[in-house]
């Protein structure tokens, strides 16, 4: 569907280099997401896909290079004010509050969207008790959309596996952002499943009219889904473009099954 | 009555201050920040009254006027708040045990800057402070409503964006910067929440003490407030409150079984001094079988159900 629509991009990536001591984790990418894409990024282990999410989203800094968001520069921004600006994420390691239930962990991530200050909060003036209710709405609202409607007042960390990839995506949803990073949403996932995650994925693009880049390892899950993907190698971008055309590029070939 | 409220009314006092205390602690605790720097701001409120009310305020009537105590207490609030930010800023950088180690440093650099400047009166202190009430008990006058209005604003400031925002740096400094949550300005307003309100029970104590002197800020008291959270509960504001109350009067209860006689002469001398020892031994004891404290949300929500369970019963 982006096919049909002017291509306007949401997210540049210049030249992004990083580097711990000797090793170059990120070297030389460059790559632009557009509006509405649903964008891949795969690679063998180590490739630098988690290091580049964790650059995007301020954890780290670039030793080198630009990162325009809607035109703007935000490579030297810390993650508070890149997610205020509206890019989201999710974590490959699972971060959730572990000991808080799973509508706090949805209402924590609505931070950006009350304005209440602490003093009207505490003694309740309006519209501080307003806000708060519409925050616990959105986030329940959220959690029945990624099927944990029935188990809101549950601790995040008695949730199963798969269920706390959802738990975050839900708490990822609840800052409103433009951009969603999902970092391998379908790890540990049977077949069934990543076939449901594929299409829900798509359908929460189109409904909050998304942009999406995921780091999946399952290939098909990610040729299927995906508007456009990028290759990385040992902190390379090896391959850019549709996935047909990337499927068959022989670098790619090459980096998942050797050389002969 | 009259005669329990005599004999107990300074012990009642102090336990209301320290449940006081044990929240100042548990503040920045709540967004996950060790800072044992409370007895510094402590000294500080105190230094601030004791000074205000023997140099400046000094009025003819016998008993100090309320309304001065109560300027003074937002004075020292105040002064104590600023100096809390301007720790707070750099202190805050560091983590775990290296900040509790940073604002050590801080509680001593005043506990010697008391011990040397003229105006804190060097090592003797500042004595006869004025008294506003006639007896020791009537300072619940101050310091009961001041723990209860704390005790609610803490229990709604948890249900709010400001609460969240600490518990989730708390849980995880990292998801929480994702989640759009400015790190160090809510690490350094909950460190300097308790400051302000260290500073204020400091405020009263030298009024309610007397004298006030540098043994006020010492580590021994970051030790002692320490246990008030980490063996009261440092998950929930009652768990403070509690252990501040309890802790309080701990060593009071063990002097009298001290008293009661028939015990060896070493026992008794150990539970009259013994008292940071026993501290001591209970953080280490505490933090392996509670690590959350005595009193836990999992513990009143239980309370609450079982509440709830035995009333539909009925």
């Amino acid at each position: 569907m982006t096919k049909n629509e002017p291509e306007s991009p949401i997210l540049e990536v210049k030249a992004f280099t990083r580097r711990f001591g000797g090793l170059v984790a990120v070297n030389n990418v460059s790559f632009t997401v557009n509006k509405h894409e649903i964008f891949g990024l795969i690679g063998p282990n180590g490739a630098g896909k988690t290091t580049l999410f964790n650059l995007i989203t301020g954890l780290i800094q670039s030793s080198s290079g630009q990162l325009l968001y809607q035109g703007r520069e935000i490579s030297q921004l810390r993650p508070h004010k890149i997610a205020g600006l509206g890019i989201a994420r999710t974590f490959q390691n699972i971060r959730l509050f572990g000991e808080l239930s799973a509508l706090e962990n949805v209402i924590i991530a609505r931070h950006l969207h009350i304005k209440s200050g602490m003093l009207t909060g505490v003694l309740g003036i309006p519209p501080a008790p307003q806000e708060e209710h519409k925050s616990q709405q959105k986030a329940l609202e959220l959690l029945a959309l990624v099927g944990l409607g029935d188990r809101t007042a549950e601790k995040a960390r008695n949730f199963a596996y798969g269920e706390q990839r959802r738990l975050e995506i839900a708490r990822a949803l609840a800052l409103e952002p433009q951009i969603l990073l999902l970092d391998e949403p379908a790890a540990g996932m049977n077949p069934s499943e990543k076939q449901q995650l594929s299409i829900f994925i798509r359908n929460l693009r189109d409904r909050f009219n998304l942009t999406i880049i995921l780091i999946e390892h399952h290939v098909p899950l990610v040729m299927g889904l995906c508007d456009r993907i990028a290759v990385l190698d040992f902190g390379q971008l090896i391959a850019l473009g549709e996935p047909s055309v990337v499927r068959n590029d022989p670098a790619v070939i090459e980096a998942y099954l050797g050389n002969e | 009555m009259a005669e329990f409220f005599s004999t107990y009314g300074s012990l009642i006092v102090s336990m209301v201050l320290g449940a006081l205390l044990g929240l100042s602690l548990y503040l920045p605790l709540m967004a996950g920040q060790l800072s044992l720097a409370s007895p510094g701001f402590y000294a500080l409120g105190g230094y601030i009254a004791a000074i205000l009310s023997t140099k400046v305020f000094t009025s003819t009537s016998s008993l100090f006027p309320i309304p001065l105590l109560l300027l003074e207490m937002l004075i020292a609030g105040i002064v104590s708040g600023l100096l809390g930010v301007a720790v707070g800023i750099p202190a805050l950088r560091l983590r775990g045990i290296y900040l509790a180690i940073a604002t050590i440093a801080l509680v001593e650099i005043l506990r010697v800057l008391s011990l040397n400047l003229e105006i804190t009166g060097g090592a003797v202190g500042i004595f006869g402070i004025p008294q506003p009430f006639q007896t020791p008990i009537e300072y619940l006058w101050i310091a009961l409503p001041l723990l209860i209005v704390s005790m609610i604003l803490l229990y709604r400031l948890e249900r709010i964006r400001v609460g969240r925002a600490f518990t989730a740096i708390r849980e995880d400094e990292l998801a929480a910067g994702a989640m759009g949550i400015d790190q160090t300005y809510y690490k350094v307003l909950a460190f300097t929440l308790g400051a302000i309100l260290a500073g204020v029970v400091g405020a009263i104590s030298a009024h309610f003490l007397n004298t006030w002197n540098a043994r006020q800020g010492t580590f021994d008291a970051s030790i002692i407030y320490l246990t008030f959270v980490l063996i009261g509960g440092s998950r929930t504001f009652l768990g403070s409150v509690v252990g501040g109350m309890v802790f309080t009067a701990l060593p009071e209860v063990l002097r009298s079984v001290a008293d009661t006689g028939g015990l060896p002469t070493w026992l008794a001398q150990f539970l009259r001094d013994g008292r940071l020892i026993i501290f001591g031994f209970m953080i280490v004891v505490g933090t392996i079988f509670f690590p959350q404290g005595l009193v836990t949300p999992d513990l009143l929500k239980k309370r609450q159900r079982s509440r709830s369970v035995s009333q539909s019963n009925d």
